[in-house]
């Protein structure tokens, strides 16, 4: 039933199925896709500059590549997600992999160090999930995933070297009229990313909003009052990015910034528990 | 992938590929836009996706994956400050010292 491509498990375990998972190699899982020809992945490596092959079944074609379980074993993993550098090679070369198939046809990227045991595996899934798979690349057919976020100054804090209180009274109504004044102006910033969130929205085929990032993260300063991604149909991508400018130019006190395109990694999320 | 601010015309500056060019934002440093272009990329990667669950699978769904992005980058962050020369004005540390 599985039809699966290129087994080239290299090193069995001594004897026996893994019983271990620490020990071994395993199939990577970059992307679902429903055809992608046999030629499109000579040349092409993933992780560890392992070639990537081709697993199909019910359709539906998985884009694998072989790592080693003493490092995307659990143990491993849970090790390496600790290590920033490990993190980001990964994600690098899960991204490289995703987008350059992204180009070529509609893609359901999977989830970082999504690790199965064997191709035969990977054949299973795509069987139990085709029509949820499907479904998802329907939904990113012809789109590119966008980020839109808007950065707010909410700086209330605009007393001079002269403004000193001089008294102790002076000083709390001071700080009474900066906690309002500042409370008032994350109030307006809110319902100005409500605003572009919804008024980009209107025209995307799907839309999320991501939690907002932190600052120590990325070093941003302000507040991020929108952390959007936006499914966008490729033919209306100068639509949106001007439509991002228009929005943007009506708000002094904020940035937007645009990022993209993606592959569609927010939108291709099946439905749990299915 | 790459992130853009946006231009006056509102035009995003043209992307190519996943190697984070480097964008005109006058505020951050090369070394900031990398990481927050990571940070972009962890979101989606570690937050969206075809996410598997059950016991199919070895994969990270039994690890709280935003507990340990965080984790994983304030460390670095952490450990970035303690190698940046105080007096430098560098958007990573100047992130973090809230």
């Amino acid at each position: 039933m599985s039809d699966v491509t290129n087994e080239p498990m290299a090193e069995p375990m001594g004897g026996g199925p893994a019983e271990s998972i620490g020990a071994g190699t395993a199939s990577y899982v970059y992307l679902a896709a429903r055809d992608i020809p046999d030629d499109a992945v000579a040349g092409i490596t993933g992780l560890e500059s392992q070639p990537v092959r081709l697993v199909r079944n019910a359709g539906l074609t998985a884009v694998v590549s072989t790592v080693d379980l003493a490092e995307f074993g659990e143990d491993g993993l849970r090790r390496n997600l600790e290590d920033l550098a490990w993190l980001e090679h990964v994600a690098r070369s899960h991204n490289g992999v995703v987008h350059h198939f992204g180009r070529q046809t509609a893609v359901a990227p999977w989830r970082l160090a999504t690790i199965m045991l064997d191709d035969e595996r990977v054949a299973g899934l795509l069987a139990d999930w085709e029509h949820q798979l499907k479904a998802s690349l329907d939904r990113v057919a012809g789109c590119s995933e966008w980020s839109v976020k808007m950065i707010t100054e909410l700086s209330a804090d605009q007393r001079t070297e002269t403004d000193q209180p001089t008294s102790g009274t002076a000083y709390l109504q001071r700080r009474r009229a900066e906690y309002s004044r500042q409370n008032s102006a994350q109030e307006q910033a809110a319902a100005a990313a409500d605003r572009v969130h919804a008024t980009l929205s209107g025209l995307t085929a799907a839309s999320r909003r991501l939690p907002p990032q932190d600052r120590r993260l990325t070093g941003h300063r302000g507040e991020m009052m929108l952390n959007g991604a936006y499914l966008v149909p490729d033919d209306r991508s100068e639509e949106f990015s001007a439509l991002v400018g228009e929005l943007g130019a009506d708000l002094p006190e904020s940035r937007l910034e645009l990022g993209g395109p993606w592959p569609p990694y927010s939108f291709a999320t099946l439905e749990t528990g299915a | 992938m790459s992130i853009t601010a946006i231009d006056r015309t509102g035009q995003p500056v043209a992307t190519d590929h996943f190697d984070n060019r480097a964008m005109p934002d006058r505020s951050d440093s090369p070394a900031g836009r990398r990481q927050v272009a990571l940070v972009d990329l962890l979101d989606r990667l570690l937050g969206a996706g075809v996410v598997l669950s059950g016991d199919i699978t070895i994969s990270i769904a039994g690890v709280d994956l935003v507990e340990v992005r965080l984790r994983a980058l304030i460390t670095s962050v952490r450990a970035e400050m303690r190698a940046t020369d105080p007096g430098a004005d560098r958007p990573l540390a100047g992130g973090a010292r809230r």
